[in-house]
This record gives structure tokens, sequence and C-alpha cells, in this order.
């Protein structure tokens, strides 16, 4: 048999067959494809956001009063005091306390609802917030009290819509305020809400309010966060007179949280959220190799007898299997082929539209996922197209065409 | 081209036994003939008594169970599968019952088939062999029609047709006006007789006694075993009365 005859009858195979060759390729297309969207969404996804916390720096810690989180916690349970305390820690840098001013700002007619935070400039660093024009909070504007602001992006934006903060004044509760400063933009929907925020200088904020108790702290870990929580643990513990030894946090007045335990639990969802798609993935895989086996099945007798015939005008063993072969490879190829374009070009699709909505957002393609899906679908198809031929090929040509 | 006193088939004590399942269906028993070339072979007898079976062995589309099957001299029991693939390729040809035309396929392809396992036949003859193979049935009208949309008698002309592409030392041919009506079948056995004028082997089953009068010698089948042999036709015109009573 000559290469052209085999290549001519592997193609006449699949085209006489037509219905066979579209619903195989179909289910090589499914199971493919869809391993290879969603386990590159789920990496893409991934990826996104550990990419917003890190920017956000893992190495911040904040600390709340325990009523910030848990309703009837206490939301008083933090002091000055405790803020300069924990500032000697030699295992933290960059303290900044915070006491939020829960007033509407307003603009002349305008009126906008930013959170409004009294703090140190040092939260600017701790937070990856950039100035986009004018200046952040300077430690001579908390030692003067000053009467000043640096705003977000969204805030500016609900306040003064398309004109120039910088210089204007801003009336928060009863006091008045000059825009001194202006914050970029966020990249992303995850960090938007930093964009809707109004700064103003601590001690200002504490006279505002008159506020004794801050409402949390930031800082950022020297060297390993965890250690760091550990010493300001500690000590807020022996400042409350809270005895713990069994380190049990329910019986805390405060709460310590660094962003490296939110990396981890982000890691911990989407990889939940991977296994998830995954295990979607894994399932389109699955018909998809059930749909291509009883395709395959179903046409075993019609082509037992064909391979019957083929052998009584006078084929080998080894022309029967190579027009098999030929035609298994060619449709899982095919198939496995448009199933890995498929997948990529609607993920591709799907993170554009996703990166309009939460910012950068890149796609991410996991080749293993792709090699083994492909390995599978693939499998599937050449073990169920070719180990009936083998068998078929392997009867007296009489016994082949009497099959059924 | 082989010494003519040479049979082109002998086969000596030939036994089959179908197995299915471990179960043992015994078909033919220690059956012996010789056939020789140009010969024009029916073979006649009950329904169930082994015709297809022997036919089929001969054809070397099944194995035997026991004996010897000697084609053009040769003894066949160590041939290994290609060399009987190369057998079936080159030296003989079998018409079925039941046509086993590839579906969705045209007449001139099926026709075309044989020919692109035969090892010497060059591929640029393929097609003038073809049509002139189906020119011989009849059918040259019908050569791009599926085999679908033939009558029955037409798929059995083009698998005729396709016997006798690769020229072939002997043709069997197991009912093949068996499914047609007896205009058709008439048509089919004026073929066979042309092929043998030429010089090809027949050997056809068949249960009609008018068709098996096409042939030059008729062997009888029961229940395995030779019932009887003859060219002689006047015996088994007078036979045949005598059964018909
Ligand atoms: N694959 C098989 N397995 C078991 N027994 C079989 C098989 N094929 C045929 N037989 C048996 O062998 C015997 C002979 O069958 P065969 O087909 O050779 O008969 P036949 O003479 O051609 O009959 P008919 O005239 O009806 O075509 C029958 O009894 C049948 O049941
Ligand atoms: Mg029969």
């Amino acid at each position: 048999m000559l290469l052209s005859d085999l290549l001519l009858t592997a193609t006449r195979g699949i085209t006489v067959n037509k219905s066979r060759s579209l619903l195989t390729t179909l289910g090589i297309i499914i199971g493919v494809g869809a391993v290879v969207l969603m386990v590159s969404m789920g990496r893409s996804f991934q990826n996104y956001i550990l990419t917003q916390i890190e920017s956000v720096g893992t190495n911040t810690i904040d600390i709340f009063p325990k009523g910030f989180q848990n309703v009837g916690g206490n939301l008083d349970s933090l002091t000055l005091d405790d803020y300069t305390e924990v500032k000697k820690l030699s295992t933290v840098e960059s303290v900044a306390p915070v006491i939020i001013i829960p007033k509407t700002v307003k603009y002349g007619r305008e009126e906008a609802s930013p959170s409004v935070f009294g703090t140190l400039p040092q939260i600017f660093s701790n937070y990856g917030l950039k100035i986009s024009r004018g200046r952040l909070l300077e430690t001579a504007d908390d030692t003067g009290s000053k009467q000043v602001a640096v705003i977000g992006d969204k805030a500016a934006e609900d306040l003064f819509g398309s004109r120039d903060p910088l210089g204007e004044r801003i009336t928060i509760g009863e006091s008045s305020f000059t825009v001194i400063g202006l914050l970029e933009k966020q990249g992303s929907a995850l960090l938007s809400q930093l964009d809707n925020m109004v700064f103003v200088p601590f001690t200002t904020a504490k006279i505002a309010t008159g506020q004794k108790h801050l409402s949390y702290m930031t800082l950022k870990a020297i060297g390993n966060p965890q250690l760091a929580k550990e010493d300001i643990t500690a000590l807020l513990r022996s400042r409350h007179n809270i005895k713990n030894p069994e380190n049990d946090t329910d019986k805390d007045d405060f709460i310590a949280r660094s962003a490296e335990q939110v990396t981890g639990i982000v890691n911990s969802v989407t990889a939940g959220l991977t296994i998830f798609l995954s295990l979607v993935a894994g399932i389109s895989l699955l018909v998809g190799g059930i749909g291509i086996m009883n395709i395959m099945l179903v046409s075993v007798t019609e082509r037992t007898r064909e391979i019957g015939l083929r052998k009584a005008v006078g084929a080998r063993k080894q022309d029967i299997l190579l027009q098999f072969l030929l035609e298994a490879v060619s449709l899982t190829m095919f198939g496995g082929a448009v199933g890995i374009l498929g997948g990529l070009g609607v993920g591709w699709l799907l993170s554009r539209i996703a990166s309009n909505v939460l910012g950068d957002f890149s796609f991410s393609v996991s080749i293993p996922s792709i090699l083994l899906a492909v390995g599978m679908a693939m499998g599937t198809g050449l073990i169920f197209g070719i180990y009936p031929a083998k068998r078929a090929s392997e009867l007296s040509p009489m016994e082949a065409l009497r099959y059924e | 081209m082989a010494d003519p006193s040479v049979p082109l088939i002998e086969i000596q004590d030939l036994s089959k036994s179908y197995f299915n399942d471990g179960v043992e269906t015994p078909v033919l028993f220690h059956l012996n003939l010789k056939i020789h070339k140009g010969e024009f072979v029916a073979i006649m007898g009950p329904s169930g008594s082994g015709k297809s079976t022997l036919m089929q062995i001969l054809g070397f589309l099944d194995a035997h169970t026991n004996g010897e099957y000697i084609f053009q001299g040769e003894p066949t029991q160590a041939l290994d599968d290609d060399a009987l693939a190369r057998i079936r390729a080159t030296r003989v040809s079998f018409v079925f019952q039941a046509f086993n035309l590839l579906p969705r396929t045209t007449v001139l392809q099926n026709v075309m088939l044989p020919l692109i396992y035969h090892p010497t036949i060059p591929s640029g003859e393929r097609q003038k062999r073809a049509e002139r193979a189906i020119e011989l049935v009849g059918l040259t009208p019908r050569t791009d029609y599926l085999s679908s949309q033939l009558s029955g008698g037409q798929k059995q002309r083009v698998a005729i047709a396709r016997a006798l592409v690769t020229n072939p030392d002997v043709i069997f041919a197991d009912e093949p006006t068996g499914n047609l009506d007896s205009a058709s079948g008439v048509a089919v056995m004026q073929a066979l007789k042309k092929l043998n004028d030429d010089g090809h082997t027949i050997i056809l089953v068949t249960h009609e006694l008018g068709t098996a009068q096409h042939a030059k010698r008729i062997i009888r089948i029961k229940d395995g075993h030779v019932e009887s042999d003859t060219s002689d036709f006047t015996r088994l015109n007078t036979e045949s009365a005598h059964n018909l009573k």
C-alpha cells in the first residue's frame, strides 16, 4: 500500500463518516478547551489578586480594636499610649495611628462620603499610596495641627468633578480644610476603596473629634511579620492586662492582622477556586472522553466489517493499523489544536473583559494542564480509535465480516 | 504458468469446526477435492450443509481446523498473515451473497478498493482497470453512483467487478444470484460465464439447479461431507427429476 493511498484512505475514512468524525473532534475540542480555559482563568485570577496584595505590601500589619470587626466588641481599646509603646518595638517601623472622622465632606453644594482618616504621613508608604499632584501630609502639618487634606481620586471626582481641587477648601463636619494633594488613582478595582478617601493630620482629627482612643493603627514589620505580630500581641496584652498564656485570640480586645495573612487566605481561596475549576474542567474532559468512546464504540461494528472487507480484498494487518492510526491521530490532533486555541482564545477574551472591569488583569496560561488535557483527550481518541481496529485486524476476514 | 497437471486447489482430509465460547460446532468432515485451472464449479447442497464455510476456507477468508489445503501446489498451512494477504490481493477474489460494498462510497471507489492493496499493479492503471471491470458488468452509467443508490442486482454486479479487477486466478461467488430476481440473476451469471470463457476459474454456490447448469461441474455437499461430484449433466437432471417426486 502506497503512502498516498494510506493518506487518501484515512482522509476518506474521516470524510465518509462525517458525523462520527465531527462528534469525535467535538468531544476532544470540548474536553481540551474546557481544561485550558478553566485552569488558565483560575491561575490568572489568583495571579491578579496576589499582585494586588503585593502592591500594598505583604509586611504591613493593621491593629484594630476588637469591635472594629466583631459586633459588640470594644471600639475604644486602642489608645494613643498603645501607639507610643508599639512604636518603640524593635520589630516595627512606620507606625501610623488613625482616627476616623465619621462625617460627610462638602465642597460648596457638592457632598460626598469618603472615609476621612486623621493620620500620620507614614500611612502613605504602608498602603503604597502615591501623590499625583500637590504634596502628601508632612510631620509639620501634624505638629501644627493644620487644616489641610490629601484626597483620593474618587473623592476628588465626587466633590470637584472636572475642576482642579488643589487649593480649594472643603468642609468636613464643621471644620474647613484646604486640599493640598491629590493621590494617584489605584490601578485595580480590588483597591478602589483607597481612592475614596480623605487624609488629614492626626492631631487635627484628634482635636476635631475629641476622640481619645484610636480607630486603628497601621505599621510595617521589620523582618518577619509573624515575629512583629507576636511582639505587638505580647505588648498589648500586658498593657491591657489580658492574661492569655494559651494564646486564644478570642480573649484579646484587639486584632492584629498582617497582609501576609490575607495573602494566605487569598491563596487558599484561589487555590480552592482553581481546584473547583479544574474539577469542572475534568468533568468536561470526562464527558468529552465518554462521548469519544461512545462514538468510537458505536461505529465499531461498521468499522469491523469494513476491516473484514479490506482484509478480504488483500489488506495486510499493517495497512489496516496505519489507516486507523492516521485517522485517529488526525482527528485528535485537529480536535486538540482547536481545543487549545479555542480555550486560549476565550480565556484571552474573558481576561480582556476582566481587565476592563478590574484593572490590570493579565492572562496566564498553565502549560502542564494543557499538556495533561491534550494527553488525556488524545489518549482517549487514539485508544478508542485504534484498539478496536487492532482487534479487528487480528480476526480472519470472515470473522470480521460476521461481526455484529 | 504452473504445471497444468497440478490442481489449482487441492484439499486433503480437510475439517472445520467453529468455536464459540468453547462450544465446538463441527461443520466440515474430512473433505477431499481437486479443482483445476479454468473450471467452472457449482457447489450445491441443503441449507446449513457447510457450503459457505467451505468456500470461505478455499477463498482464504477463514482458517480450517484440520487437514491440508494446497493452493497452486503450495501447502498453505505455514503461511503467515502477510503471505495470506498477498494471496487474497493477487490470486483469489470473493463475491459475497451479502455484497459487502463500502457504504457511502462510489461504484468506482468500491471497484478500485482491491487495487490499493495490490502489490504490483501500478497506481496509474487503477482507474482504467476499474472502469473496464465496470464496463464488463454493464454498469458504466452508474460509475459515480454511491453504493446505496444501486439496486440489489447492480450491487452484486459491482461486487463482481470488484472481484475481477485484480485479474485473479480464481473467483469465488457465494450465492451471487440468491438475492436477485431471475433477470438480474441471468445477467450476473452471464458475467461470470464470460469470465470463465476468458480463462478464469469460477467456483460458485447456488441453490438453483438452473443456475448450477451454467457450471461444468457440480459438487453436492450434505452435512459437511461431499455427497456427489459430477460433470455428467444427464444424470444430474434425472436425479433432480427424481428428487421432485
Ligand atoms: N460462525 C459460526 N459459528 C458457529 N457455527 C457456524 C458459524 N457459521 C456457520 N455455522 C454453522 O455451520 C453450518 C454450515 O453453515 P454454512 O453457512 O457453511 O452453511 P451453508 O451451506 O452455506 O448454508 P446456506 O445454504 O443456508 O447458506 C451451519 O449449521 C451453521 O450453523
Ligand atoms: Mg451459505
